[in-house]
């Protein structure tokens, strides 16, 4: 049954695997214009990288996504809806999952608690089965080892993991990563990205802003560049690395490419 | 010495009973006064709604609580005592409020307007992130604040808290003006009564700084208990470090 839905031509408008739409969304703070008339869909099982240089927008885009920040104009569809309609933020976020460069995760919980504390309080689910979820995601992130740790107690590639679980808990559609790697020591880079690849592999739907060109080449099936408050390019990642078509998108990766070197 | 003693002997349950009422208002009041400190806390932190008629309502609650905070702290807490008693009288047709049912009140309406200010410091030390960590995963405000933010606050305000029970402890005394049983009003009957002001003030001094003193060990303790553990037990024999775990996945 499945599989003849998927054979269907769907049209744009009415595509079921389509989860996030992103319509002529743009966003002022005060004077300073961020982002301009941004398109952009994520289906699922899709995992989008966002790359572009520091203040182009990546992270408002982000934030808009999942109501962090308000919209100046355009709209957010999650399955069709538009969610900055609504008044019930939390609802939306529940499905709309986000891991943060600088984890958050809460000071005052052990990484268990950290887990459970949203299936339970938010989501209602009773404390065996938020203890059930929580440690199944932590073990796929490879820290349940480490449920009585305290954030202060653990590495930050350690604490970013624990915030990936404590996303998962939530069973959210999609995950948002903004730069989930920026604030590690190098030699805790790996760790986190080989916890995303796995995600990824699984068939998680990710929207993820990075500067890991070797994740967002490698591991996303969708790059997105944005320059300047405006996407200038998206695609393959194939075509977008190896045949850029924009001049900006060219500058921007030969730049990267130099500063790894 | 040996009218220290005599004192005792003959007052000491006088002694005792203002004790026991100081140390009933001074309690109860800063806990109440700390509720109250918290809730407004709450309040204050709502993000701004989005409906006008709540964005109205929210603006009005926010300066009547500025109002309250400021007059309270900016005027004695005797006068408050006194006007608070006896303006209930005026309502009331003349009857006065049950006088201890009064002091608890004037304590903990003057400690909550502390508290208020105590809590926003302590709310504006919690980052950022701590916020949007909730509500990544959905809490509303209420939940934010209850799960996350209020226990991180209680641990920076202790100190602070404390010392407006200390604080407490010593200015229920002021209270004596409305009649109020409590330590110092119980002083000067004794005082009215032997005539020995010296020696009795002198005691009750040192029945105060008994008090405070032993309160402000108490609460020390109770901070490094709350420091809290040290260690955590990495559970399972095979813990691998992060690097066979990354091998282990790619
Ligand atoms: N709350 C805010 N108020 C005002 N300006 C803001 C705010 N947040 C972001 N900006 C501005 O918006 C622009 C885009 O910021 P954003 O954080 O989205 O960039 P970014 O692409 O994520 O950059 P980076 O790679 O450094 O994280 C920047 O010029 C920034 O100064
Ligand atoms: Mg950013």
């Amino acid at each position: 049954m499945e599989i003849s839905e998927k054979t269907q031509y769907v049209s744009p408008e009415n595509d079921f695997d389509e989860i996030i739409r992103v319509e002529h969304l743009s966003k002022n703070f005060g004077e300073n214009t961020v982002l301009k008339d941004v398109d952009f869909s994520v289906r699922s099982g899709d995992v989008t990288s966002i790359i572009g240089s520091s203040g182009s927008g990546k992270s408002t885009l982000l934030r808009c996504i999942n109501l962090f920040e308000e919209p100046s104009g355009g709209r957010v569809l999650f399955h069709g809806e538009d969610v900055t309609k609504v008044r019930n933020k939390s609802a939306y976020r529940t499905r709309v999952g986000m891991v943060f460069q600088s984890f958050n995760l809460f000071n005052n919980m052990t990484a268990l608690k950290n887990c459970t504390v949203g299936p339970r309080k938010v989501l209602k689910v009773s404390k065996s089965e938020a203890e059930d979820r929580a440690l199944k995601y932590l073990a796929q992130v490879g820290m349940a080892d480490y449920v009585n740790a305290r954030p202060s107690q653990l590495s930050g590639g350690q604490k970013q993991r624990v915030a990936i679980a404590r996303a998962l808990a939530m069973e959210p559609e999609v995950l948002l990563f903004d730069e989930p790697t920026s604030a590690l020591d190098p030699e805790m880079v790996g760790e986190v990205l080989s916890v995303m690849k796995n995600l990824a592999a699984t068939g998680r739907t990710m929207i993820v802003v990075t500067h890991e060109m070797a994740f967002a080449r490698d591991v996303s099936n969708k790059v997105v560049f944005m320059d300047d408050g405006v996407i200038v390019e998206e695609g393959d990642p194939s075509q977008v690395f190896t045949s850029p078509k924009e001049k900006r998108t060219q500058e921007f990766l030969a730049r990267m490419l130099a500063e790894k070197n | 010495m040996e009218k220290v003693l005599t004192l005792f002997r003959k007052y000491g349950w006088w002694l005792a009973k203002g004790v026991g009422n100081t140390m009933l208002i001074a309690i109860t009041g800063t806990i109440v006064g700390l509720l109250i400190g918290l809730a407004i806390g709450v309040f204050r932190t709502i993000p701004r709604p989005r409906n006008k008629f709540l964005r109205v309502l929210k603006k009005i609650g926010d300066v009547l609580l500025a109002a309250y905070i400021e007059v309270f702290r900016g005027t004695p807490m005797m006068v408050q005592a006194m006007v608070i008693f006896w303006g209930f009288a005026l309502l009331n047709g003349g009857l006065t409020l049950d006088v201890t049912f009064s002091a608890f009140i004037i304590v903990s309406i003057n400690t909550g307007a502390y508290m208020a200010e105590i809590v926003r410091g302590g709310i504006m030390s919690v980052d950022k992130g701590q916020f949007e960590g909730a509500q990544a995963i959905g809490m509303s405000h209420f939940q934010t604040m209850i799960h996350v933010v209020i226990p991180q606050v209680m641990r920076t305000i202790l100190p602070s808290v404390a010392n407006e029970f200390i604080i407490n402890i010593k200015d229920t005394s002021v209270l004596n003006i409305i009649g109020f049983t409590e330590l110092f009003f119980q002083t000067r009957t004794i005082a009215s009564k032997n005539y020995d002001l010296f020696l009795d003030y002198l005691v009750t001094a040192a029945i105060y700084f008994a008090l405070t003193f032993s309160i402000s060990m108490i609460i020390r303790l109770i901070e490094k208990k709350m420091e809290g553990k040290k260690n955590y037990k990495v559970i399972g024999s095979q813990n691998m470090d992060a690097q066979s775990f990354a091998k282990e996945l790619s």
